[in-house]
């Protein structure tokens, strides 16, 4: 079936109108980032990369974003697993629930976040009275947004990749004797792999990327909480220097992660 | 077929973290049939006066319908200089509205206010004098430097030998005093007028008023129409003052 959608591609007659607006679906996705590059100053782009403010919210992106797929990857991955070939009649009810931050609003995560672990928050009042911890305003703030808004992105990608590997093979391993922790280190997470690799990557960049829940939740303090996309926003105000070149690190990360998951699920998924 | 569906969310997840917030809309629909629409930008500490001014204003000028979009002033001048269609700019400082000269002219004072520390009425830190800030245990934010209350605290602070950082530098006025009433924090920097506003919160004033205080300015485009004159005339008259004065503001210096 793939090699016929192969063969007819490039072969389909537009007619003039279908392209036309093809074409403006083009340019209002492209158009905007073209006007972005055109004011980067390139020029003090360096100088700026490495300016304080701009080298803190990288360092507080990089890190928090990395640690947010790091845990997310450990719990997304039994939980793909488990909607993947667990009980249809549960898993209908869970997928949802697991799914749904992917399309909330983030001021929606932010304040949800908030409610359970606040000061007043749900778990978070407990915490607070019996040790003196609460959570927002902290780097683990950062993380915890993370998680909540790239997990579902993980889970997502890694269940269809569980639900392709023929269950014929993990059945037979198990024929011949192969415990099930045995069956799925080394029948159904390597044939996952792609699947694996893929949603990590977007778990992270949606960690890097966001902006609503993590301002709700985490506040915005150069060093500890302010976040690259955080940066850009009270930069824009005062100096526009480093909202741009910011911008265009975010943008560029963001090339990068679509061509490495395109080159990357084709590979596997298309032998 | 994954690899589209794949490529689909890809692009999702970097549209969803696109998303901005905290920029405030508020509109007025029409009573009447309208012929002229004027739209102001005003910063976020007006929210509740300027929303009952252009209802009186709309009240006595039929016809006329106003659209405000509330923000923080600095947020509110960088899209007025990239082009945003505005009639009248209200800001909370002076030098947010000088910043936009060349599309905003004669900007004239209308209001005073001033930033006070905020904290629950309960008062459950004992919070006494601006020192308590320094207080480890204490967790307070503020604007953020480039937005005006942000500015005022700076210096109030920086006079009162207040020498502890603020947890968080947020992005306009709304977004500190929703946090403090949240109960996430202990204090925070925020306007006279916003305590005034409710009731569950009472204020403390910086050693210097001057220092902590801000001139709230008001201007027109340069195309705006003779409604929009109107709207700021009415601002500085009797009209609009005595909104301002009953919600805290003081009355703009002669």
């Amino acid at each position: 079936m793939r090699h016929q959608t192969n063969n007819l591609q490039g072969s389909a007659k537009l007619n003039p109108g279908f392209a036309l607006l093809a074409l403006a679906g083009f340019l209002v996705l492209a158009l905007p980032v073209f006007a972005l590059l055109t004011r980067v100053p390139w020029g003090s782009f360096l100088e700026i990369a490495i300016s304080e403010s701009v080298l803190l919210a990288l360092e507080v992106s990089v890190a928090t974003s990395i640690i947010s797929a790091v845990i997310s990857v450990l719990l997304g991955v039994p939980l793909a697993w488990y909607l993947a070939r667990g009980p249809q009649a549960r898993t209908r009810w869970i997928r949802p629930i697991v799914i749904a931050p992917l399309v909330m609003p983030p001021t929606v995560s932010g304040i949800a976040l908030l409610t359970l672990m606040g000061r007043n928050g749900m778990f978070g009042k407990y915490i607070y009275e019996a040790t003196g911890y609460s959570m927002p305003f902290t780097t683990t703030a950062v993380i915890v947004s993370g998680i909540f808004v790239g997990m579902p992105f993980l889970v997502l990608v890694l269940e269809s990749a569980f639900r392709q590997t023929p269950i014929e093979l993990e059945e037979a391993a198990a024929t011949l004797g192969a415990p099930p922790a045995k069956v799925f280190w080394r029948i159904s997470l390597p044939l996952a792999k792609s699947g694996l690799i893929a949603g990590a990557v977007l778990a992270w960049a949606r960690a890097l990327g966001e902006f609503g829940a993590t301002l709700m939740f985490a506040g915005s303090l150069p060093g500890v909480t302010r976040t690259m996309p955080m940066a850009v926003y009270s930069a824009m105000e005062s100096d526009q220097g480093s909202a741009f070149v910011v911008s265009a690190i975010l943008l560029a990360v963001a090339i990068l992660v679509v061509f490495f998951l395109r080159s990357n699920l084709i590979k596997t998924f298309a032998r | 077929m994954i690899v589209k569906k794949v490529l689909a969310l890809t692009v999702f997840a970097l549209a969803i973290t696109s998303c901005a917030i905290n920029t405030e809309s508020a509109t007025q629909t029409p009573a009447s049939n309208s012929d002229t629409e004027i739209t102001v930008f005003a910063a976020a500490s007006l929210t509740q006066t300027f929303t009952e001014i252009s209802n009186k204003f709309e009240l006595a000028n039929p016809g006329v319908k106003v659209t405000i979009s509330f923000a923080g002033s600095a947020t509110l001048a960088e899209q007025i200089k990239q082009g945003a269609p505005v009639d009248v700019f209200a800001s909370a400082s002076s030098s947010a509205i000088l910043s936009v000269a060349n599309e905003i002219t004669n900007p004239k004072n209308f209001a005073r206010n001033r930033v006070v520390i905020a904290y629950p009425s309960a008062n459950p830190k004992n919070i006494v004098t601006s020192q308590d800030l320094n207080n480890k245990d204490l967790i307070w934010i503020q604007c953020d430097h480039q937005v005006p209350c942000g500015a005022a605290a700076d210096k109030a602070l920086a006079v009162d030998g207040v020498t502890s950082q603020p947890k968080s530098l947020e992005p306009d006025v709304n977004s500190v005093l929703n946090k403090l009433i949240a109960g996430e924090v202990d204090a925070a920097i925020v306007y006279l007028t916003d305590v005034f506003a409710n009731s569950n919160l009472k204020s403390l004033e910086f050693s210097n008023k001057v220092s902590a205080a801000t001139s709230y300015s008001i201007g027109t485009s340069n195309e705006a129409s003779s409604s929009a004159q109107d709207f700021v005339a009415f601002v500085l008259a009797q009209s609009g003052q005595e909104v301002l004065i009953a919600a805290g503001f003081d009355a703009p210096p002669n």
